[in-house]
């Protein structure tokens, strides 16, 4: 796993706020009800302060974001490099 | 304004090589069409249109993201004489579940004869637009050149098109529920944008900012029919793009030196609140001549939340009272009045009891302020209704009821939805307001109205105080009646976010402490208040509190709430 992946990972669990509960790059999110969609802009401005690239959120969906290995899949696909 | 038989007239006589919509991705990617270019890839699309067999009447769904192709295709529709309704695209932040029953039961009542996506729609989303055994799906129709040269002997090909037909169907804003497709004449479009263009004294030299989304009102009538109509350029970015980054609004009309715009209340806090104060001064929008406040109750606190942090003059910032069911605006603020939107002060005890409006002095202790919507526009009527059906004076609060020559003329394939709104040739609005010295004032949604022992109680105005306090999130505040039986009347229930979740430590004494503040405020009793985390409250998908959806929510997490609603 990349540092940056961790990085997201550890910003996830502090957002979910659910003590004993672990989470890898592939649990998934938001369609196991872990974090509501409303949280995910949230994680999409995390994604593009980690990955360095600017996503545009027009081009994500749901599905995108369902899991950290997900997210960083989406900003290699669909993001553009940052200046 | 010339008068024009029908919308796709007014854009077959507008200067081609005018630029008309800039569509802003980010700061490296435009796209930009000017109106030969548009029309051209308009033409194209309708004779595709054609040949799928697409003919009068025939339904159009537009399923794309907000964008250059997504008009044309709506545009290509009307060229035909079909009736095209855009319907909103899934985005990341929607909820797949709510999303998908949404998509399925607005499709299967519109029976569209084609069905237009862009190459990316999702096929998970896919299987819930419900397709007939006529129905065509369309994946992104190409934008073939056609000839704009031809353009002037081309008009024969819409001179089917009848004024008094359908031009389209928008759908009714609302977070829960199936949406209403709201069914409007061309004509009636044209005599709404007739009135805003004089009322706002729009000319050759505007140019329109937008963030809006196309399938609701503002976005399709203010910021894509009114500059197509009007000739005047259009410059715009998607509704998703804005929510995950506000201050680009701000870049945007600095650039391009827009001088209109319109926005819901939330936003007038939402975006200095996002944008860096560091940053606030960077933006001019010295070019801006209205941004007009258009949604549920004009918030005076918010509109000058934003004129602080970005230095506009008061006259800039006006407001307007606005739904689908009657294309766009029913009343619109004085844009020559230097100081803004009229305010008053009332007495807050008769207000409450009585329905009444009493006036005070500017700034009396526990007076109530309200912030005007404004003038009625030509030939559009409001009256105001008691619950059983009188007209009141002007110094009472009722339902708003409107009769115009813009009135939709029903929800489309719902005549029992009709029946119930549009009574005697009034269309109910379901919103309460007063009317005095020739204004209106809208106050909150019927339907909203707490009763809590024979007091109305306006959800907002508790809201406005627990939200005022510094540990609470303004705007994520939702408060509720829940029905008490041992009292026989409704108790009040507020939940709200807080700032940081530090606070919930200390939630007991927070508590107790809102509650005071709410006495203090209103004369009136908070039952429970539950306080949140960040982010618990349900947004709709413009990103304010969705009312309906945090109730299920606080009452899925609290059964013992859940006596009776």
């Amino acid at each position: 796993m990349t540092a940056e992946a961790q990085q997201m990972i550890e910003h996830i669990v502090q957002l979910i706020r659910k003590p004993g509960g672990t989470i890898d790059e592939n649990t998934p999110l938001v369609s196991s009800g872990l974090i509501d969609s409303m949280a995910l802009v949230d994680l999409l401005l995390k994604l593009e302060d980690l990955t360095h690239k600017r996503i545009p959120a027009g081009k994500v969906q749901p599905k995108d974001m369902d899991t950290v290995a997900k997210m960083f899949a989406t900003a290699e696909r669909v993001g553009k490099p940052r200046k | 304004m010339p008068r024009f038989a029908h919308l796709v007239e007014a854009l077959h006589a507008a200067p081609g090589d005018k630029p008309f919509i800039a569509f802003w991705v980010d700061e490296d990617e435009q796209e930009t069409v000017t109106f030969a270019e548009f029309r051209r890839c308009a033409l194209a699309e309708a004779a595709l249109l054609r040949e799928v067999g697409l003919t009068a009447g025939d339904r159009l769904v537009v399923l794309m993201p907000q964008g250059i192709p997504a008009m044309t295709s709506f545009v290509a529709a009307m060229m035909v004489g079909a009736i095209p309704a855009f319907l909103a695209y899934p985005n990341f932040k929607v909820e797949p579940s709510k999303y998908r029953s949404g998509l399925a039961g607005v499709t299967a009542n519109l029976s569209a004869k084609a069905v237009v996506i862009d190459e990316e729609f999702p096929e998970e989303m896919l299987a819930c637009v419900s397709l007939g055994s006529e129905t065509k799906l369309l994946r992104a129709p190409a934008r073939a050149n056609d000839s704009d040269a031809s353009m002037p002997d081309r008009q024969h090909e819409f001179r089917h098109i009848q004024p008094d037909s359908l031009a389209f169907i928008q759908h009714s804003a609302g977070t829960t529920g199936l949406q209403k497709g709201v069914a409007l004449t061309h004509a009636a479009v044209l005599r709404q944008i007739e009135y805003l263009a004089q009322v706002l004294k729009v000319s050759g030299d505007d140019r329109i900012y937008s963030w809006l989304p196309l399938y609701h009102d503002m976005g399709l009538i203010a910021c894509f029919m009114l500059p197509m109509v009007c000739h005047i350029p259009l410059v715009m970015q998607s509704p998703i793009e804005w929510v995950m980054r506000p201050e680009t609004m701000l870049q945007i009309i600095s650039e391009y030196k827009c001088t209109l715009a319109w926005m819901p209340n939330f936003a007038f806090q939402f975006v200095p609140r996002r944008t860096p104060q560091s940053r606030w001064a960077e933006y001019d929008l010295s070019s801006v001549r209205l941004l007009i406040n258009c949604s549920e109750p004009v918030r005076a606190s918010s509109m000058v939340e934003f004129q602080r942090a970005f230095a506009v003059k008061s006259a800039v910032l006006q407001s307007s009272y606005a739904m689908a069911e009657n294309v766009f605006a029913v009343t619109q603020s004085d844009i020559g009045q230097p100081s803004g939107p009229s305010r008053i002060w009332v007495d807050a005890q008769q207000f409450r009891s009585a329905h009444r409006i009493m006036p005070l002095e500017e700034g009396t202790p526990g007076a109530l302020l309200f912030t005007s919507s404004g003038r009625l526009m030509p030939n559009q009527q409001v009256r105001i209704l008691s619950d059983s059906g009188e007209v009141l004076g002007a110094d009472f609060v009722g339902e708003i009821v409107v009769q115009s020559d813009c009135l939709f003329e029903g929800y489309y394939n719902r005549p029992d939805l009709t029946a119930q709104a549009i009574i005697d040739g009034w269309y109910h609005t379901g919103d309460l307001g007063f009317c005095l010295k020739g204004e209106l004032y809208v106050v909150g949604r019927k339907k909203d109205l707490l009763i809590i022992g024979g007091e109305n109680i306006y959800p907002q105005d508790i809201e406005e105080i627990v939200g005022s306090h510094p540990a609470i999130h303004d705007g994520r505040v939702i408060a509720m009646g829940v029905y008490n039986p041992d009292l026989g009347t409704e108790d009040i229930v507020v939940v709200a976010e807080v700032e940081h979740e530090k606070w919930l430590a200390n939630a007991v004494e927070l508590e107790r402490e809102i509650c005071s503040r709410v006495v203090a405020g209103l004369g009136v009793a908070v039952r429970r208040i539950f306080l949140k985390p960040p982010k618990w409250i349900v947004k709709s998908t413009a990103g304010k509190a969705a009312r309906s959806a945090t109730r299920e929510k606080l009452l899925h997490e609290h059964p013992e709430l859940n006596v009776e609603f």
